[in-house]
């Protein structure tokens, strides 16, 4: 009872955050519903929000009870890149980007391990812990030019006859406007999110969270016009 | 707590600049992309009437060389068979008093050579069909199957309804008639049929061909997929192509095959056609 007590206050205190986690439900049911998992990017979008879900309920729960839950969220980032960056593997049809992709997928991994171990000397304290430094940045970064180079791909072939009722578009421009409100934040969450001494940037600590909750909702519309019929037809 | 103001709004630009940045570059493909799909489509349909011009230049140029073969053979060597038919005839009057194996001789090359000028009149007919041009397409047909019926053991039927209507244009007209010479020939060539019936109505809006036999019949579907359409069958899905018109082949469950074709319809125009038949050659100004 109180833990559904303090659930219940987080959310009346911290509602534009609570509301990026609880929103995930909304594209992870209508993947389902409209069966867009046949498709292998909808499938590893579908892995995506189950992982994101998870990791948020559990920070979620953490920050309910003021315990530091950055943990969590450092490890989500090279699974998050992974699964995300995997989505555009299927889409994008040059070789060498696809290789790139898989690549950048190991590289990036690599260099969150480091990141995570530059950023938290002593990793055994859990309490001090902090978010990254740069591996979101660069995540950002990497993000970006995939979907850049997936529109230059999507102008240069002409293989869709109406893009804005393409699925993926829909992905792409959530992603797209998520990621470019993130990329200058990113790198000083490291300095916002501490116990001791933190720097405070006010309103603009939540403008990721509310981006990630229209990512979402750009998700939901692309999942929404998906055609298991017009897949077919691909 | 640290607090820095300064720092708050740089990034606030910033993060308002990228912001502003990402959402043009979403515009910049929904239109971009656009735009150029509709270029490509402009692009596709102008290239579709460039072919389409260049099969009609082709099937005029076909018509017209035709035409000047008619006309060769009606006036050169129509003429000069006449002639050597009356030359003939006084000679054969000579002839008959000399002997009988030298009248027997000249009535056989008579006879030959009025065999050749009946051949030179069928010839000069089929390649240009002048009663098309001059009692219309039914007619046209007619005289088509009245030709088939004489030579082969063969029952054409042939149903119209175009006395009731008006004349169309000479390229459509002349479409038709090529088309039913081409299916009707077809039935003849490859599918062993002893009835062919031919359909023929207009109304309104389009001019509707329907030729059925009773022989072996063919899959249309097999024969498009398997890339084995003859020239026949391609000929006349390009002069349809040219009008505008299109043609569908049915296998029907009791046997034969069916070709059913639309072509939309262009009445004639006031401005006299140019003369199909041969009787008509242009003199070359010196």
């Amino acid at each position: 009872m109180l833990l559904i007590e303090s659930y219940l206050t987080f959310i009346h205190n911290h509602l534009i955050v609570c509301l990026a986690v609880f929103v995930t439900v909304i594209p992870l049911f209508l993947i389902l519903y409209r069966k867009a998992n046949v498709d292998p990017s909808f499938n590893l979008l579908l892995i995506y929000l189950v992982t994101k879900l998870i990791i948020d309920l559990i920070m979620f729960h953490y920050a309910t009870q003021r315990t530091n839950n950055l943990i969590y969220y450092n490890l989500s980032i090279p699974v998050r890149y992974a699964l995300l960056s995997g989505m555009f593997y299927f889409k994008i049809e040059s070789g060498s980007y696809k290789k790139g992709i898989i690549y950048s997928i190991i590289g990036f991994s690599v260099f969150t391990i480091w990141d995570v171990f530059y950023s938290n000397p002593d990793i055994k304290d859990l309490h001090n812990h902090s978010m990254v430094a740069y591996a979101t940045t660069v995540e950002c970064l990497l993000m970006l030019f995939w979907i850049l180079v997936y529109f230059y791909e999507v102008i240069r072939m002409l293989k869709i006859p109406n893009i804005l009722t393409f699925p993926f578009f829909w992905v792409c421009s959530g992603l797209l406007l998520y990621y470019s409100s993130f990329i200058f934040i990113a790198p000083i969450l490291h300095y916002t999110e501490k116990w001791e001494n933190p720097l405070y940037i006010g309103f603009l600590n939540l403008v990721p969270y509310i981006f990630e909750t229209l990512c979402l909702i750009f998700f939901s519309i692309g999942v929404w016009i998906f055609s298991t019929r017009y897949y077919a037809k691909q | 707590m640290q607090n820095s103001d300064g720092l708050t709004w740089a990034i606030l630009i910033a993060t308002l600049a990228m912001l502003m940045m990402a959402f043009f570059v979403i515009l910049f493909v929904m239109f971009y992309q656009k735009r150029q799909l509709h270029q490509e489509k402009k692009l596709h349909e102008i290239e579709k009437d460039y072919q389409r011009l260049l099969l009609d230049t082709a099937l005029n140029s076909e018509e017209t060389e035709r035409r000047r073969i008619a006309q060769d053979l009606h006036d050169d060597i129509g003429t000069m068979l006449s002639l050597t038919k009356l030359s003939l005839n006084q000679l054969s009057k000579l002839v008959t008093e000399s002997g009988i194996k030298e009248d027997q001789i000249m009535r056989k090359s008579q006879a030959l050579v009025e065999e050749t000028i009946l051949h030179v009149r069928r010839i000069t007919r089929d390649l240009v069909p002048t009663t098309l041009e001059r009692f219309g397409l039914s007619a046209a047909i007619e005289e088509f199957i009245n030709k088939l019926e004489n030579s082969k053991n063969l029952k054409i039927s042939f149903i119209s309804n175009t006395e009731e209507a008006p004349r169309q244009s000479q390229k459509t007209e002349l479409t038709i008639y090529r088309i039913t010479q081409e299916l009707v020939n077809n039935s003849i060539k490859h599918s062993q049929c002893s009835k062919i019936e031919i359909n023929l109505h207009i109304n309104s809006k389009i001019i509707e061909l329907q030729v059925t036999d009773n022989g072996i019949g063919f899959d249309p579907d097999a024969l498009r997929n398997n890339n084995l359409t003859g020239l026949g069958l391609l000929g006349i899905e390009s002069r349809l192509a040219i009008v505008d018109g299109t043609i569908n082949y049915e296998k029907p469950k009791m046997g034969g095959s069916k070709a059913f074709a639309i072509v939309p319809v262009v009445p004639a125009t006031d401005s006299k056609p140019e003369p199909l038949h041969p009787f008509r050659r242009q003199r070359a100004t010196i």
